[in-house]
């Protein structure tokens, strides 16, 4: 028989030197919770307990989201957006899946895992892929998704999962929002010369934005989340191996510390458009090289000339050598 | 002539079924493994995007950009692309750019809007064509090999082999839980303006919901998968050096690769003459 | 010498009352084929995880005692050390495939252990395992017996002494369990390994194991050899594990003092036809299940049907396909995998249109009308009854496809479903969270809600014990009142011959047969022809008399005197 103590007569953790181990009794709520390892040592049941979810349990929730979500997107990259007017109905906004999964489970590894699918499956499968574009949406989505899963602690508190949910919408889009002018601002030369252009991204961007996160956010993150997690929340953890989310296993508030490290990604989406575009400005790109002088393209070209030919014979050769092999 | 009409009708829908997605995305994934793109070593492709996916953003010369988006089109001919992805193509550069040119006019712009907006779908096509030959036309296994040599993240490349594994199972069962909330369920009449709204409010409740039993039914899934990748090394691996050059040694350059590099430089540089001489 | 030795084990899964495994002794020899025994839940599954350090490495819980494979303690080596010694094969097997291709899956873990000579490794393991020149071919393209002889492949490629298999031909048709075995045989025999199954075709285990272990309530009964353990029929009936029919038919023989008493039960055929050679034919005139079905229920008239694939041309699956089905009538479906069973289901619910013929199901064109309006006539329950359940609890899967038609007294119907199908306890369940049996029931019962002209169902039996099987069968007496016509796909003979009027065989997308069962299982040539394994019991009446055909134990003690 384990000896028989409750909960709130647990022995602090000073008392053991080694700090990790505390007795426990068997049916007590700290037993039963999942991260954790019980080994019987001289006929008392030890407790270790972790703070975190096992490496193994954190691949898990990344595979199931990643194939979830990246499925999903696949889907919408697929179907036709129409359109009413400016209107965009889409139903590009899966994130419901994510969110749920952030918010139940390990959210870094639910958060990783949404953008990988998305980038694996619908643009690198579907040949989708869209350049720098994608690393802003890599981390944005992560940003958003990591910070709705930090900040429910309790999966039954539906008022706390709405909010998160509304707010993992909110960040993602508007980080996305933002980097999106910057861009078109990049892409068009002389983006102020242009009459009325200036105006019109600022518009549609803003309006995208609030477009997508009334239309989309609550009609594809609200409310299928207030949906599922209540129903999965309990079922889904155990097919896993693990236990649900309650207050005492939830990770602890969003810090500072956290919030700084996702303003810095951020920062770090933003700098790395900004650096690959503005270092390309410095070299001078186009104007100078694409003019060049007739002698310089004429070299270049009988250089590429002599490439193919010399290339051709060395291949015919090869060929030939592993024929008489 | 009505019932030519439904019969079209209907057969545009039928395009569009699940059905139909997913075999054109399995085919995207799977069918053109034996073109000259796929046959290719996935690290020079990637450098070859590379130049084609970036350098068009920062050039403004009409011609130039032309002759990417030439040499670009052709590569994608040679990766036989499945149908849907080049129709998507189509249809993602013209609504970005001529989206925005509407707009523009819209807000008292002129003909003088039309040579940036050309210059910007050229910029749009070609670098969207570069990336579909080479993520489309590419062996997505191969492609994670080229991705790792780069020294992308060990998950990314696990996570593109494994997607591309798991592709038509996924695919299968998500079809498999649509039907059963099809047939179960009574779908309300899809006729008159508010009858369509409704069809589509029901169609996507229905996807949203057939998620729940997605969920559950892929978490069983992936706790084997995980499990299995444990006792198989996956962990091991990724902390081995050695096994990452192991698994790259089956790359090699070879003299289709340069003649490919080769032959794309040629052609710039016959864009570079054209242009300098005009 | 033992390649495995269990000390004193007892494990609890973390919150679990009672412990999967409680104090487990057991050593298992090098070189033997061991099949493991018990009824759903005694902890074979967990037992087996134990074998490779699955627990406690990975899944925590409460352990005690000692366990060594090969020589080391599992507590102190890493995982990855334990995968060189024990090899897995999952039950769902499709998930532990991870890569794209063959070749690449079979030499996975020996190139994740910086094994040089990986790639020469996975194809000696893709030869020992009957693979050899599919290297290149996509995981999609394999039929369900090749993936799970790449499964095995994937274990064997890293040399294990000792390879573990959850279940291997729960889901396969005859002919390729028959290959699975032969494989683990050649293992066994030629290679040296050691096999450990957990199995529940006590035939296969007659033919191909060297002892049984019989676990009950998480504890090793007993360990023996297989034909002394097949001899103990009740200890094993009490766990729900039946044996070979032939043993089961001696065994009454001998209870009845038909036999003399002190003999070892046969368990095989070959043994069979010594101990019952001794019998007489007494033809008592078994009856002969047959149609009497007159009225046309579905018509399929020169029906043309192809796929497309992926890459080349679409793949032809039917061509001319002229078939009627009766009103009334209980029909089996069979042929190999492949032969183009699902698709006629599919062609009757409307999901696959045939590119040429016509479909007619009580006189509605089926080949031109949407799945949704004909979910009221026909219904079909997946092989995986997971895709079934779309709702949070069995009780509203029930009723959904009621509800939203607002059909009179759902509610109450919804009860009487329940009720018939003994499900009325787990009502607020949710449906993939159930047992094997229960499910089944409960997808069975998702099938009937709309009381469907025509039920069509998709391997009833797969994956299920053979008490669970049992049930099945008493479920699909208690639904007649509700839905009459049936039609089965199986490779289950035993479920054929027990409950089908009507069999007809496929064969490449062709109807090779068409009859009662005595008119196919009789029938040497197509039997042959489409790979049917008939009965047990059946085989051994027919090699003692050739007018025999007793298709149950009961009807056997009966035939013969």
């Amino acid at each position: 028989m384990p000896r028989r103590r409750t909960e709130s007569n647990l022995k602090p953790k000073a008392f053991y030197p080694e700090l990790t181990y505390v007795l426990l009794e068997q049916d007590s709520e700290l037993y039963k919770t999942a991260y954790i390892i019980v080994k019987k040592e001289k006929g008392i049941y030890v407790v270790m307990k972790r703070e975190q979810a096992t490496q193994s349990q954190k691949l898990m929730v990344f595979v199931l989201t990643m194939s979830l979500y990246g499925l999903a997107t696949l889907f919408t990259e697929l179907i036709p957006k129409f359109q009413v007017g400016i209107v965009e109905f889409s139903v590009e906004y899966f994130l419901f899946i994510p969110l749920v999964l952030g918010m139940l489970f390990d959210p870094l590894s639910a958060a990783l895992g949404a953008a990988t699918g998305e980038l694996v499956f619908s643009e690198i499968m579907l040949g989708q892929f869209g350049g720098l574009g994608e690393v802003e949406k890599f981390i944005t989505v992560t940003i958003g998704i990591y910070v709705a899963g930090r900040l429910v602690r309790n999966p039954k508190n539906q008022k706390m999962v709405g909010i998160a949910a509304m707010l993992g919408v909110i960040v993602q889009q508007f980080l996305g929002t933002m980097v999106d002018i910057l861009k078109v601002q990049f892409a068009i030369e002389d983006f102020e010369a242009v009459e009325g252009l200036p105006e019109a991204v600022a518009v549609t961007e803003g309006f995208a934005f609030l477009n997508d996160v009334l239309f989309s956010g609550i009609l594809f993150c609200l409310l299928p989340t207030l949906f599922l997690v209540p129903r999965l929340y309990g079922k889904i953890e155990p097919l896993l191996g693990m236990q649900p989310r309650t207050e005492n296993t939830a990770l602890s508030a969003i810090g500072v510390k956290t919030a700084i490290v996702c303003v810095i990604a951020f920062l770090g989406a933003i700098a790395a458009e900004f650096l690959a575009e503005s270092g390309f400005e410095l070299v001078s790109w186009e104007a100078d090289w694409a003019e060049s002088t007739g002698a310089m393209a004429v070299g270049m070209l009988i250089a590429a000339v002599a490439a193919v030919v010399v290339l051709v014979i060395m291949k015919k050769n090869a060929e030939r050598a592993q024929m008489q092999k | 002539m009505e019932k030519t009409m439904k019969k079209l009708s209907e057969n545009i829908l039928d395009k569009l079924s699940l059905d139909f997605l997913r075999n054109q995305v399995l085919k995207n994934a799977y069918g053109n493994d034996d073109t000259v793109i796929a046959k290719l070593d996935p690290r020079v492709l990637i450098v070859w995007y590379l130049f084609f996916g970036l350098v068009p953003w920062f050039s403004g010369n009409v011609l130039f950009l032309a002759g990417c988006f030439i040499l670009v089109a052709a590569t994608t001919i040679l990766a036989r692309v499945a149908g849907l992805v080049l129709f998507l193509f189509l249809l993602g550069v013209f609504s970005q750019t001529g989206y925005l040119f509407l707009v523009s006019l819209l807000f008292g712009g002129n003909a003088e809007t039309v040579i940036p907006l050309l210059v910007l779908t050229l910029k749009v096509a070609t670098v969207s064509l570069a990336s579909i030959t080479v993520f489309s036309g590419l062996d997505p296994d191969r492609l994670s090999n080229g991705l790792m040599w780069f020294g992308c993240p060990e998950k990314l490349s696990f996570s593109i082999s494994y997607a591309y594994r798991m592709l038509p199972m996924l695919m299968e069962e998500f079809q498999n839980v649509l039907l059963s909330y099809r047939l179960r369920g009574k779908a309300p009449e899809s006729s008159g303006f508010i009858g369509k709204v409704k069809y589509l409010i029901y169609e996507v409740q229905i996807i949203v919901q057939a998620f729940y039993p997605l969920m559950l039914n892929t978490a069983k899934r992936s706790r084997t998968t995980v499990e299995a990748l444990e006792i198989r090394g996956y962990r091991y691996a990724a902390a081995n050096k050695k096994v990452k050059k192991m698994k790259l040694s089956s790359l090699k350059v070879t003299y289709d690769d340069m003649l490919f590099l080769a032959v794309s430089f040629l052609w710039m540089a016959i864009v570079f003459v054209v242009i300098s001489y005009i | 010498m033992n390649v495995l030795e269990v000390k004193d084990l007892s494990f609890t899964y973390p919150g679990a009352d009672v412990p999967a495994l409680n104090h487990i002794d057991l050593n298992i020899p090098k070189g033997d084929f061991i099949a493991i025994v018990g009824n759903n839940g005694c902890g074979k599954s967990t037992f087996c995880k134990v074998l490779n350090g699955l627990i406690p490495h990975f899944i925590t819980g409460e352990f005690e005692g000692a366990v060594s494979v090969g020589g080391v303690d599992t507590q102190t080596v890493e995982i990855g050390d334990l995968a060189k010694i024990v090899g897995y094969v999952y039950q769902d097997f499709e998930n532990q495939i991870v890569r794209p291709t063959v070749l690449d899956d079979a030499s996975y873990a020996c190139m994740n252990y910086a094994m040089p000579d990986y790639l020469e490794r996975g194809r000696q393991a893709l030869k020992n395992c009957g693979l050899e020149g599919k290297d290149e071919e996509y995981i999609w393209q394999l039929s369900g017996g090749q993936t799970h002889l790449l499964a095995l492949a994937g274990a064997v490629s890293l040399e294990p002494e000792v390879l573990i298999l959850d279940e291997p031909i729960a889901q396969l048709d005859p002919r390729h369990a028959d290959l699975i075995y032969g494989i683990l045989k050649d293992l066994n025999e030629r290679l040296g390994k050691t096999i450990i199954v957990i199995e529940h075709h006590t035939e296969y285990i007659a033919d191909y194991c060297k002892h049984v272990v019989l676990l009950k309530e998480g504890h090793v009964e007993w360990m023996l050899p297989a034909k002394e353990a097949l001899d103990k029929v009740e200890v094993l009936q009490a766990s729900n594990v039946f044996p070979p029919q032939v043993t089961l038919a001696a065994y009454y023989l001998r209870e009845q003092g038909r036999l003399e008493r002190d003999f070892v039960l046969p368990a095989t055929i070959p043994e069979g036809k010594e101990v019952f050679g001794k019998l007489d034919f007494a033809n008592p005139g078994i009856y002969e299940k047959k149609s009497k079905g007159r009225e046309v229920l579905v018509s399929f008239k020169n029906v043309s049907v192809s796929y497309r694939t992926v890459k080349g041309e679409p793949k032809k699956i039917y061509e001319g396909l002229d078939l009627s089905l009766y009103k009334g009538e209980k029909i089996a479906l069979i042929g190999s995998n492949g032969a183009g069973k699902s698709t006629m289901m599919k062609l009757m619910t409307g999901l696959v249109k045939p590119n040429k013929g016509e479909i007619f199901l009580k006189g509605i064109p089926v080949h031109e009308t949407k799945p949704e309006h004909l979910s009221k006539y026909v219904s079909m329950v997946y092989q995986n009854p997971e895709d079934m359940f779309i709702k949070d609890s069995i009780e509203a899967d029930i009723a959904y496809a009621m509800q939203v038609r607002s059909v009179d007294g759902w509610k109450e119907k919804t009860e009487g479903l329940l009720e018939r199908f003994r499900l009325k306890e787990l009502k607020n369940r949710d449906g993939r969270l159930l047992s094997g049996g229960q499910m089944r029931r409960a997808s069975l019962a998702i099938g009937i809600v709309l009381g469907p002209e025509i039920l069509l169902l998709d391997e009833p039996t797969a994956n299920l014990d053979i008490a669970t099987r049992k049930e099945i069968m008493k479920t699909l007496k208690d639904m007649e009142d509700v839905t009459d016509t049936v039609l089965i796909a199986t490779h289950d003979m035993q479920l054929v011959a027990e409950w089908a009027e009507r069999i007809i065989v496929l064969y490449q997308g062709k109807v090779v047969a068409d009859g009662s069962r005595n008119e196919i299982f009789g029938n040497q040539e197509v039997v042959e022809k489409a790979g049917i394994r008939p009965p047990e019991i059946f085989t051994m009446g027919k090699l003692l008399h050739k007018d025999a055909f007793c298709y149950t134990v009961e009807e056997f003690l009966q035939s013969f005197v």
